[in-house]
């Protein structure tokens, strides 16, 4: 029997990944993050508007480790939105489509929003 | 709301979104190391409390604008999509104006 070279791909489990698919699904998740993020900047002010041990409280979760690790997640998810709405934006003027522009694209937003979530961390938490 | 519309408003009020989102984020990493009355001092500022005022209201507005755009692909009841999408829009009004409220009379 000859081998079979027909794509199997697109298949949920054996789909192959492209930077462009990625940052499709990875921009409406962190769109839907970012929206929980606002809820949370939401919550933050709702905790100030009450006695300040409430608000200490509230420091002391979101200053432990689970915290800080959900913060430093939404401040990522902000980053990357951020930025991959600049590429859509820059596409929606009509330029950067060629395959190649768009993957070049497509990593430097991925590194990009890593490198603003550490510096946006270090200049919030002051080391900076 | 129309299609157009919504794809123009879309892209309108991420620019607006985007410098304050930023401002706002790090504003809370720096305000999370700080005590009670550092973080009612800043939104004591009346500068600081417009900005926010306005992150919020235009930030839930974008928010539920990309809501319904998930909504509309993945969720096939025509019944649980109008749900979602209600919930989406009263969330994007409430939790603003209720914000508005702690930032005036509360903080």
């Amino acid at each position: 029997m000859k081998d079979n070279k027909n794509p199997l791909s697109p298949h949920i489990q054996i789909y192959r990944w492209h930077i462009s698919s990625l940052l499709s699904i990875t921009h409406r998740i962190s769109g839907i993050l970012n929206f929980l993020g606002l809820i949370l900047i939401f919550f933050w002010l709702l905790m100030l508007s009450f006695e300040e041990s409430n608000y200490e409280m509230f420091l002391l979760i979101i200053n432990n480790f689970i915290g800080q690790f959900i913060l430093i997640g939404f401040t990522w998810s902000m980053t990357f939105h951020l930025l991959s709405g600049i590429r859509h934006l820059v596409w929606d003027m009509g330029y950067g489509f060629e395959i190649k522009t768009a993957n070049r694209s497509g990593i430097i937003v991925i590194l990009s929003s890593l490198i603003l979530t550490t510096f946006f961390w270090l200049f919030g938490k002051g080391y900076i | 709301m129309k299609a157009t519309r919504k794809w123009i408003l879309q892209r309108l009020s991420s620019l607006i979104i985007a410098p304050l989102i930023v401002w706002f984020y790090v504003s809370l990493i720096s305000l999370s190391t700080k005590n009670y009355s550092d973080a009612v001092v800043f939104f004591k500022n009346p500068l600081f409390a417009i900005l926010t005022i306005i992150l919020i209201f235009i930030g839930f507005f974008h928010a539920r604008i990309g809501l319904n755009e998930i909504f509309e692909d993945y969720i096939h009841n025509k019944k649980i999509k109008d749900v979602a999408n209600i919930l989406a829009l009263v969330s994007s009004i409430i939790i603003p104006v209720i914000t508005l409220f702690l930032l005036i009379y509360k903080i």
